[in-house]
């Protein structure tokens, strides 16, 4: 196979990986650069557990090919508590009972994110429809909506 | 009830920084030096014979370490399910599953696997296996695969037609003369969907076999134990030189891996052991759709009389199951639909007749509600439409007949605590239950209410054998250990355990740590299934750590007497107690000594303080009332749920942001189940709805407001008075739909999932007939 250069810059830190043409930018993350954080639900695009902030966008990093990822800015899961303690959303994750199996958590905490960054008074319905491609099986997503409400909250405090 | 200072109270979860911060945590994040990838050949016929399988050229692509199926396989029957470790005899547990047959049984069935450097090419060296395979009649309904012309596809049964196992019957009374004494007869079938659990974690596994052929195993099973016995088994190994473990965690379960992870855990140890080196099984989400068992689906039939006035004089209920082509859990569940379904309600006559058959699809185990939903559907479903004939309120129809305290049922335990009326009242209230039957109906959209009662059970006796035991020590520095035998599949028992445990003991949650779901640091555990962690594991483990209390503090009464001789003697240890890791006398406050230093001074004298406790239960059904508030728009057939209240009876919540948690993800399940869940089957036996968008899973656009109520009643089995809360959630959620979508258009239905086309369909044919 023809492998290519892949730069980017993941959590921070600028990476440099060769991928195959076929790989998504979910298996560079997690199997090449070990960020387990980032989970394999069903590699279709449906589930949201793989889902990653590229750009500013939370994407389903299972149906991005990798070399889509070139230059780009990636933030995954493993970097919101970076030697700093939990992000809001971590935090309020936790303390609202939205953690169950905590399979589609880092998914979940990294759309929410998403929405946070650019709006921080999110309405129920702007923050279910920034949800409706996470799949959360345990919750009925009511302690969720209630985390990224408490986390908006302190973040815009904080501000 | 009694107040207490740690159980209770809603402390945040103790797996919670793991899981917000992604560690990497389950079975498919576990990776080992030199590990392989396996992926598995499936068959794409319902029923047919392999002939002929060559798999000379995958083994021959570059990177396969290892290709199996029935020809190099042991041909060893055993039953993926836990059921086949905890049958009670003199029930047989039923083995009809190979690793790998020569006859395949449904779209899916294992055919053969290979292990390889990478999945791409496992994926790859798939494709070169040649198999020839001979077709045979194959058969997709279960009443049809119970008629005697029907192929028999797993040879003839014992028991009857395609059967798995025994018919379950069932009778209270006299069924007959409770018919002859009512006024009104009401009779009705219904059509239940085969729902799948769709937990986010997919069915995985990672063996592992060392030098001396010791087989280790980290897998996604929600019961380490007996999936222990069922793979030593399987490979002629003793118990004890096979470990299964979780990783700690697991993405979900709802009863899909109650026993092995399908066949995740076999096919990766046939596989090490073949290649040498570590394997890891990781199905696909398709995979998981197809060839991991899904819940029963089947007929519901019902025959119920009662007396002008409501109350029941005969309940008649016959289920017929689809058990899938593998029995897994098929001996059990029609048998937990019968009891639990008629055990709801006093009834002085009963009748029950049950059975699951052999069909040609997926096979059905367990999930969430294990028969109740099924039975619940049915029975709630029928009662809305005897309280409107008999012109009774819906609510007052199911206190007149609710199970009482001490009331006669099926069941070989007594009723010991019920708060249905509380969760009926409650609930309605929180619905708005007056506003039923006020809406303005005139427009297109139509809006109604509903409800529907529950039960279910707090562990699996009498269904099956269910015991737990636990170990509890204090460790030098006045830390405590629990080992159990449990998994953490979300349901929080690392925190609830915990709670027990640190209310009982004295010691602050801060200092204590679970061990959980590996067999080789816990003693026999049956598993986390039949909503039953938390009551008898929690008993277990609030049994040991009374036992470890007691130990040390006649440990500290001695080294008391002997450092203050004159005021304080050994005796006197029922004046002491622990609170917050200090030993305090009750009657004098001040004289308090630190539980850690107790503990260095016992370990001095060669003491530790360790409690072992085995726990044997009985049962303590939970009760509840679903409420549902929809709107239906009349030209599109689309139900809009506005708003779910679930009023559960609980016993106690030991930490009640868990216990809502717990009826919130059920109330959500169970919208599925009415509305959109649904496994269908093509002509050629192959699904068609294999994926979470065309399996049309809920999300959180389609949920609507959820409303969690905690009743707690004073359940004298539980030393904390706790009922099973895993699986109530979904048990009426159903039911509770139909009826409000009943309340908002006047159309009943007999089947679920009410899709947006099934209701059209229904209004369109209601508007034929009123022409």
């Amino acid at each position: 196979m023809n492998k290519k250069t892949l730069t980017m810059v993941v959590n921070g830190k600028t990476v440099e990986k060769m991928v195959e043409p076929g790989d998504t930018l979910l298996d560079v993350l997690r199997e090449e650069l070990g960020l387990k954080g980032v989970k394999k639900g069903c590699g279709k695009g449906e589930c949201g557990a793989c889902t990653i902030i590229m750009n500013g966008k939370a994407v389903n990093s299972c149906i991005v090919p990798a070399m889509q990822a070139v230059g780009a800015e990636i933030q995954t899961i493993e970097g919101l508590s970076n030697g700093n303690g939990l992000h809001p959303l971590q935090q309020t994750f936790i303390d609202c009972g939205a953690i169950q199996c905590g399979f589609c958590t880092p998914g979940m905490i990294m759309s929410s994110k998403a929405l946070l960054d650019k709006n921080l008074k999110p309405t129920k319905e702007e923050i279910k429809q920034a949800l409706a491609g996470n799949v959360c099986r345990c919750t009925g997503f009511v302690k969720i909506e209630e985390a990224v409400e408490k986390a908006a909250e302190i973040l815009k405090n904080g501000k | 009830m009694k107040n207490y200072s740690v159980v209770g109270k809603r402390l945040p979860r103790y797996d919670g920084t793991q899981k917000a911060v992604g560690a990497p945590c389950f079975t498919s994040d576990v990776s080992l030096p030199g590990m392989l990838y396996a992926k598995v050949l499936r068959s794409p016929y319902p029923h047919a014979r392999i002939v002929n399988i060559d798999t000379t050229k995958a083994e021959q692509l570059p990177g396969v370490a290892a290709v199996i199926c029935h020809k190099n396989t042991t041909s060893k029957l055993f039953n993926t399910s836990a059921t086949i470790v905890f049958t009670l005899p003199p029930l047989v547990p039923v083995k009809d599953q190979r690793i790998f047959d020569d006859v395949v049984r449904y779209v899916g069935d294992e055919v053969a696997a290979v292990a390889a450097e990478t999945e791409e090419i496992a994926q790859e060296a798939l494709k070169l296996i040649e198999v020839e395979y001979e077709q045979l009649p194959s058969v997709f309904d279960p009443k049809e695969a119970n008629k005697e012309e029907a192929p028999d596809l797993q040879g003839p049964r014992e028991h009857g037609k395609n059967l798995p196992g025994e018919k379950i019957h069932l009778e209270l009374g006299d069924i007959q003369k409770g018919f002859e004494d009512a006024d009104y007869i009401f009779e009705h079938e219904f059509k239940l969907p085969v729902q799948k659990q769709c937990q986010m974690e997919t069915m995985a596994a990672v063996a592992t076999i060392d030098a001396d052929g010791k087989i280790t195993v980290y897998s996604s099973t929600q019961t380490v134990h007996p999936s222990r016995a069922i793979l030593a088994d399987l490979f002629d190994v003793p118990y004890s030189k096979v470990r299964v473990l979780s990783p700690p965690f697991i993405g979900g379960g709802f009863g899909v891996r109650i026993g092995l992870s399908a066949k995740a855990e076999p096919i990766a140890i046939a596989l090490a052991q073949k290649a040498k080196r570590p394997v890891k099984v990781v199905y696909d989400r398709e995979e998981d759709f197809t060839s991991s068992d899904t819940r029963h689906s089947g007929y519901v039939y019902l025959k119920t009389g009662v007396k002008k006035d409501g109350t029941f004089t005969a309940r008649m209920m016959k289920a017929v199951l689809n058990a899938g082509a593998y029995c897994s859990f098929s001996t059990e569940t029609h048998g937990v639909l019968g009891c639990m379904g008629l055990s709801l309600y006093s009834c002085p006559n009963q009748y029950y007749d049950g059975i699951a058959v052999y069909t040609n699809t997926t096979p059905s185990g367990a999930m969430r509600g294990f028969g109740s939903p099924q039975a619940s559907t049915a029975i709630e479903a029928q009662l809305d439409i005897i309280a409107e004939e008999l012109g009774i309120d819906r609510r007052e129809i199911s206190k007149k007949n609710m199970m009482k305290v001490g009331g006669e049922w099926v069941l070989p335990y007594q009723c010991q605590s019920i708060a249905l009326e509380e969760c009926i009242d409650q609930g309605a209230a929180a619905i708005g239950w007056d506003k039923k039957g006020t809406f303005d109906n005139s427009g297109s959209v139509k809006r109604g209410i509903g409800m529907a009662c529950g039960t279910h059970v707090s562990n699996a006796w009498p269904f099956c054998g269910d015991y737990s035991n636990a170990y509890v020590n204090i460790q030098q520095d006045g830390s405590v250990q629990i080992a159990v035998g449990s998994p953490e599949m979300g349901t929080g028992v690392q925190t609830t355990l915990s709670q027990m445990v640190s209310e009982t003991l004295g010691v602050t949650m801060d200092k204590i740590e679970v061990t959980i779901a590996d067999t080789e640091s816990s003693p026999f555990e049956i598993g986390a299934h039949a909503s039953r962690t938390c009551y008898v594991v929690g008993m277990a483990v609030t049994q040991a750590a009374a036992q470890v209390k007691k130990e040390a503090l006649e440990f500290a009464a001695k080294l008391l007497a002997e450092r203050e001789s004159c005021i304080y003697c050994a005796q006197d240890v029922q004046d002491l107690d622990i609170v917050d890791n200090m030993i305090v006398s009750k009657s004098n406050p001040n004289k308090k000594i630190s539980l850690r230093e107790v503990t260095i001074q016992a370990q001095f004298k060669g003491e530790q303080f360790i409690g072992v406790a085995k726990v044997v239960p009985q049962n303590a059904p939970p009760w509840l009332a679903h409420f549902a508030d929809v709107s239906v728009d009349t030209e599109t057939g689309k139900v809009t749920v506005n708003k779910l209240v679930a009023a559960h009876d609980v016993g106690r919540a030991i930490n009640p942001t868990i216990v809502e948690g717990q009826i919130e993800g059920g109330l959500a399940q169970g919208y599925g189940y009415a509305l959109t869940e649904e496994i269908l089957y093509d002509e050629n036996g192959r699904q068609l709805n294999t994926g979470f968008h065309k399996y049309m899973l809920p999300t959180a656009v389609d949920l609507p407001e959820l409303q969690a109520i905690i009743v707690e009643s004073d359940e004298p089995t539980h030393p904390f008075n706790v009922k099973g809360v895993g699986e109530t959630g979904l048990i009426a959620t159903a039911a509770a739909i139909m009826n409000a979508v009943y309340d908002a258009i006047g159309v009943r239905f007999f089947e679920i999932p009410m899709t947006e086309e099934k209701i059209y369909m229904a209004l369109q044919e209601s508007l034929k007939s009123c022409e």
